[in-house]
């Protein structure tokens, strides 16, 4: 996967996951959660739904991680490489 | 694939529980000993007419845009929508003591608010301090048991007012006798005063079968009808769970939504004969025809009431409590058509040994016992809803001996063992309770409770 097709399939889930999310204004390095309004627990579905979708294991020190949608996208490149 | 997951009880909590796991593709299995899924919150048919039987009203209330609201957040984590509740809110409840004014509390908290205001003007700034420290306060922080009444004393300087605001919270979800412990005062605070309630259009059955279909679409095998019999364990995994009728199925986790001790039955271990007591309840339901003279409430959902200044909410020394309990009029919340048949419930506190005791003696001295309460209990209600004891069409009661048939629950005790395992750990590598004796209560409260826990001790765990 590209880095943009990353960006989408985390803005997709994240959709799923809450239809009202708005991501016009979203800032790619600030922290999605406050942005987002998300919580840990909207978190846990962001990685159980990589995790449905694409067999990534992530395991829960990693987490923090995916705090903002950059640092989702460069944590994953690797990992989404082959996908 | 490997071993599925196991979800003992299908009532709300095991629900829950099982649809969340479903979500992500986990294989699971729920096994309920019933033919019926829900638990304490089912339902039976009599004369063509469903009756729901726990059902009173759903505590939790919150409008849509609440997004952090345990109950949005609910329906978000089970990917529920909300429209598919059909909600309908509350007209109003009542807080009935002897010599003083009725408290009302409506999903709207300044109605709370204002009647402590008119009937308690000296108690309203301590009331609005008691609120503003219950907003500050974290009740998930893990704490040691803390008396609530100690608190509230030090912050309502008028004892039937500390009476009157405990007796909806105690009768809602307190396993505990007379106090509670301040987190639960918290969170059913929250939960009955500041949220409030409401109850779905329909019936119970209807939340039933859209949890009942969602697990189904998701891929879930539902086992009804027959009971989980003993878990296998080696060491302190649970290898195996074995059923009533034979049938032995291998596990991964297990979540378990039948009470701590019953639980550790299932595997085999001994219950310590502690002296904890299990409080449990008689319950009526009349079914009354309004278009005679009869003249119950058409303003009040839930009516709280005691008939002594102080409060006693413990096990009674006899087989029913008449002094205080609560009526439930299911048709009194707003968008609800009432037809002519009018429900009216009422629960009171009671002891399970008489009533044992009274079965044992014989099944007609146990009926007569039965019908003789729910007499009473009627006339005593009639104080607070108006008269319908002579336009009664139907009714039915269930006692502490009822709920235990039904659900399992030792000695019938609805709210469980007063001790509770919010982490839900119950001494099991590879099992974990949800539910009752986790210590969320109430439909919403199971619910939660069963997401939690799979959130908790299934999902960060998953292997690839
Ligand atoms: C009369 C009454 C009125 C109530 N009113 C309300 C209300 O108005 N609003 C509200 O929010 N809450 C209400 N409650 C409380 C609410 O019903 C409970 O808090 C909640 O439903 C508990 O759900 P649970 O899943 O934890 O337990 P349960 O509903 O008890 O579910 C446990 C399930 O496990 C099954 N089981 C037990 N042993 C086994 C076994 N060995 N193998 C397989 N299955 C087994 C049982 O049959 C049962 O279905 C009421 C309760 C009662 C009794």
């Amino acid at each position: 996967m590209t880095r943009a097709e990353i960006r989408d399939l985390i803005i997709e889930i994240i959709k799923d996951i809450d239809d009202e999310a708005q991501f016009d204004d979203v800032s790619p390095d600030e922290p999605l959660r406050d942005q987002l309004d998300l919580d840990s627990m909207d978190f846990l579905d962001i990685v159980m739904e990589l995790r449905k979708r694409h067999k990534l294991q992530i395991p829960e020190e990693d987490y923090p991680q995916l705090a903002t949608l950059n640092s989702c996208v460069n944590y994953l490149e690797p990992l989404l490489h082959n996908a | 694939m490997g071993a599925p997951h196991i979800v003992i009880g299908g009532g709300l909590s095991g629900l829950a529980a099982a649809i969340r796991l479903a979500r992500f593709g986990e294989p699971v299995v729920i096994i309920e000993q019933h033919n019926r899924l829900g638990g304490l919150n089912s339902y039976y048919t009599r004369n063509g007419r469903l009756y729901e039987t726990g059902l009173h009203a759903i505590s939790n209330f919150a409008p849509r845009k609440q997004r952090h609201a345990p109950l949005n957040k609910l329906l978000k984590q089970l990917q529920l929508s909300r429209d598919d509740l059909s909600i309908c809110e509350q007209l109003r409840s009542e807080i009935h003591f002897p010599g003083t004014e009725p408290l009302l509390f409506s999903n709207d908290f300044s109605l709370l608010r204002d009647t402590i205001d008119d009937v308690f003007p000296h108690a309203l700034a301590g009331f609005d301090r008691l609120v503003q420290r219950l907003d500050h306060h974290d009740p998930f922080a893990p704490a040691p048991f803390t008396a609530t009444r100690e608190i509230l004393s030090s912050f309502l300087n008028d004892q039937q007012l500390i009476e009157m605001l405990l007796c909806p919270l105690l009768f809602y979800g307190s396993s505990w006798q007379d106090d509670i412990d301040f987190n639960q005062f918290t969170i059913l605070f929250r939960a009955i005063y500041q949220d409030g309630f409401f109850r779905p259009a329909g019936t119970i059955k209807d939340l039933l079968d859209l949890l009942t279909e969602t697990l189904i679409e998701r891929g879930a095998t539902i086992i009804t009808g027959t009971g989980v019999e003993h878990l296998r364990v080696v060491d302190d995994r649970v290898e195996s769970v074995i059923l009533e009728n034979g049938e032995e199925l291998d596990c991964n986790i297990v979540i378990s939504t039948i009470g701590s001790d019953e639980t550790r039955r299932l595997a085999g271990k001994n219950i310590d004969k502690t002296d904890i007591v299990r409080l449990s309840f008689f319950e009526s339901i009349f079914t009354v025809d309004s278009t005679g003279k009869t003249a119950v409430s058409k303003d009040a959902t839930c009516i709280f009431f005691c008939r002594q200044n102080r409060l006693r909410y413990r096990k009674p020394n006899t087989p029913v409590d008449l002094k205080s309990g609560v009526i439930s009029l299911p048709d009194n919340f707003s968008g609800r058509e009432a037809g002519t048949m009018r429900d009216v419930r009422i629960t009171h506190l009671a002891n399970y040994q008489q009533w044992f005791d009274a079965r044992a003696a014989s099944a007609s001295s146990y009926d007569d016992l039965k019908a003789a309460y729910a007499r009473k209990s009627a006339r005593v209600a009639e104080a607070y809803v108006g008269s319908f004891f002579e336009a009664i069409t139907y009714q039915d009661s269930f006692t502490p001996l009822t709920v235990q048939r039904y659900t399992g629950k030792i000695e019938g005790a609805v709210y469980g063992s007063p001790n509770k395992h919010t982490d839900g750990a119950c001494g099991f590598a590879n099992m974990f309770l949800a539910g009752t004796d986790q210590g969320y209560l109430g439909i919403i409260g199971a619910m939660l409770s069963g997401v939690l826990m799979v959130n908790r001790h299934i999902l960060p765990k998953l292997a690839k």
